[in-house]
């Protein structure tokens, strides 16, 4: 998991990193003057880029005939949401609810692998190295041994969404109870402090930050491991109904339930990097 | 060492004082010999001594109030009389107005005040530290000079500090112990018979740029000196 790495490498080199001012300061040097213009821009800019993407896609499949089962345009895929939306409901129901669920079971267990790891020298070696050699392999393939061990029901799906994505968690929380700085741990020791007290005063807040920016892949690969589940096993949920779909080649279908995972996934991550921001606000003020 | 004595330890870098200084402060093992405080030998980190190191190391999601604050939430003493203190200690070291600031909102100088305040809070005996100013810029480093004299004066710690600085030892202390590398021996005790209050325009005087010529003389000239091996820190203050 590529991501990961660069994500908790950045997260090392700027623990309580401010949010990019890239693109604001960009806009600043075109001539734009003022605060709250710029970050009305910032939040309309991909917002229009996006519509400008989907007028783009309506004019090409319709002017150019695409047939709608290659390539819905964007008003058909809107018709068909409209149309089995209570239907889309439901079925996102059994996903969001397992993508949630996975998502905070991924963090319970990451946090506990981190701090696990952290607090024995011994374990970290001998399981750290073996850690990271486990995160190369691509654990989707590893999904049909979900089914064998644990069935095909609910519990399965969850526990193959975990174990994918708790690794992010732990690893990035581990990165940043580790890094906390050694003058701040000397401080402690010399106030006589406890390993305890070390841990909850100072080890913990340090490693809030990498904690949720974990948290942020973890919540985007839970909705990945529930889906293919989804696929191999369930009834129910988007993951099955896109299946289901494309056997017909009802392709807007499909798009419609793409649209509902879409939201879910923002739903999730927004509410993730939302926390994010209130832990690096208590961080910096 | 006396009680309320404020001694220096000045030697280049490498020589062993920062470890000699934590060995004081129960960071680090003791190698050899024994470090006595009021007659009893040192065996671990305790409170009657605050330690400075050379970074503020304040912590970065407090704010200023809360990280002076911060030993008395970790020793469980009475939060409300220190507060008290710790308002105190921020007026004398000129910090008022920035409690609820956070340490990336002020400069350099400024966080080692804060961690000066942090140091004292809990009205430890000793004070430890480890060359507290030398990240800082000259100017900066003859306020902290002065800021610490003030304190030291008015509350009347014994103080332990490390710099390679000869110009600060000579500023801030009664007596220089000039440290050598390899061995990390202590090759000379200074005393500094300058009168407090002591304050910038003493930098200028004859004596004190006599007694930094010696010191300095005493450094480069120190890998040809006599080795002797002063093993035993004698510390006392009362408890």
């Amino acid at each position: 998991m590529p991501d990961t790495a660069i994500l908790s490498h950045s997260a090392a080199r700027d623990p309580g990193g401010r949010p990019d001012r890239g693109a604001g300061s960009r806009l600043a040097r075109r001539g734009w003057r003022g605060r709250g213009r710029e970050q009305l821009l910032t939040v309309l800019l991909p917002l229009l880029t996006a519509a400008l993407f989907l007028c783009c896609w309506q004019a090409a499949a319709k002017l150019w005939a695409i047939p709608p089962v290659l390539l819905p345009a964007p008003s058909d895929v809107a018709r068909q949401l409209a149309a089995s939306w209570g239907e889309l409901l439901f079925q996102a129901g059994f996903t969001g609810a397992e993508a949630v669920t996975a998502c905070v079971l991924s963090g319970v267990l990451g946090a506990l692998v981190a701090v696990t790891l952290a607090a024995s020298p011994l374990l970290r070696d001998m399981l750290y190295p073996n850690l990271v050699a486990f995160q190369l392999i691509p654990k989707i393939a590893l999904a049909p041994l979900f089914v064998i061990w644990l069935g095909i029901d609910a519990p399965s799906r969850l526990v193959f969404s975990t174990f994918i994505s708790f690794f992010p968690v732990a690893i990035s929380t581990l990165t940043g109870l580790l890094g906390t700085s050694r003058d701040a741990i000397r401080l402690c020791q010399s106030l006589t402090a406890s390993p305890s007290q070390i841990f909850r005063h100072v080890q913990v807040p340090y490693a809030l930050p990498f904690f949720f920016s974990g948290m942020k892949v973890a919540a985007t690969l839970s909705v990945i491991g529930i889906i293919v589940g989804e696929f191999i096993s369930s009834k129910h949920g988007l993951g099955s109904y896109i299946l289901l779909a494309g056997s017909r080649a009802e392709t807007a279908r499909i798009f419609a339930a793409l649209v509902v995972l879409c939201a879910i996934g923002l739903a999730l991550y927004g509410v993730i990097a939302w926390l994010e921001f209130r832990v690096r606000k208590a961080w910096r003020g | 060492m006396r009680r309320g004595e404020f001694v220096a330890i000045l030697g280049p870098s490498g020589c062993g004082k920062s470890t000699l200084l934590m060995m004081c402060g129960g960071l680090e093992t003791i190698t050899s010999g024994t470090i006595n405080i009021d007659g009893a030998p040192m065996t671990g980190p305790r409170t009657s001594i605050g330690v400075m190191f050379q970074e503020s190391t304040l912590l970065p999601w407090k704010t200023v109030l809360d990280n002076i604050m911060f030993p008395v939430e970790l020793l469980h003493r009475p939060r409300k009389e220190h507060l008290a203190r710790a308002r105190e200690l921020i007026g004398l070291v000129g910090l008022g107005g920035f409690e609820n600031h956070k340490p990336h909102q002020l400069s350099g100088g400024m966080r080692q005040r804060a961690a000066i305040c942090r140091a004292l809070v809990y009205d430890p005996d000793i004070l430890l530290m480890d060359e507290p100013f030398s990240a800082l810029d000259a100017i900066t480093r003859d306020e902290m000079n002065d800021a610490l004299q003030d304190i030291w004066t008015r509350y009347t710690k014994t103080a332990l500090f490390v710099t390679h600085s000869i110009r600060e030892a000579v500023y801030l202390a009664d007596r220089v112990l000039v440290m050598n590398r390899r061995p990390a021996t202590v090759v000379a005790d200074v005393t500094i018979p300058l009168a407090r209050p002591r304050n910038p325009a003493i930098g200028e005087t004859k004596l004190f740029n006599e007694l930094c010529g010696q010191l300095r003389g005493m450094i480069e000239h120190s890998h040809r000196a006599v080795r002797t091996t002063p093993q035993v820190q004698e510390v006392s203050a009362g408890a």
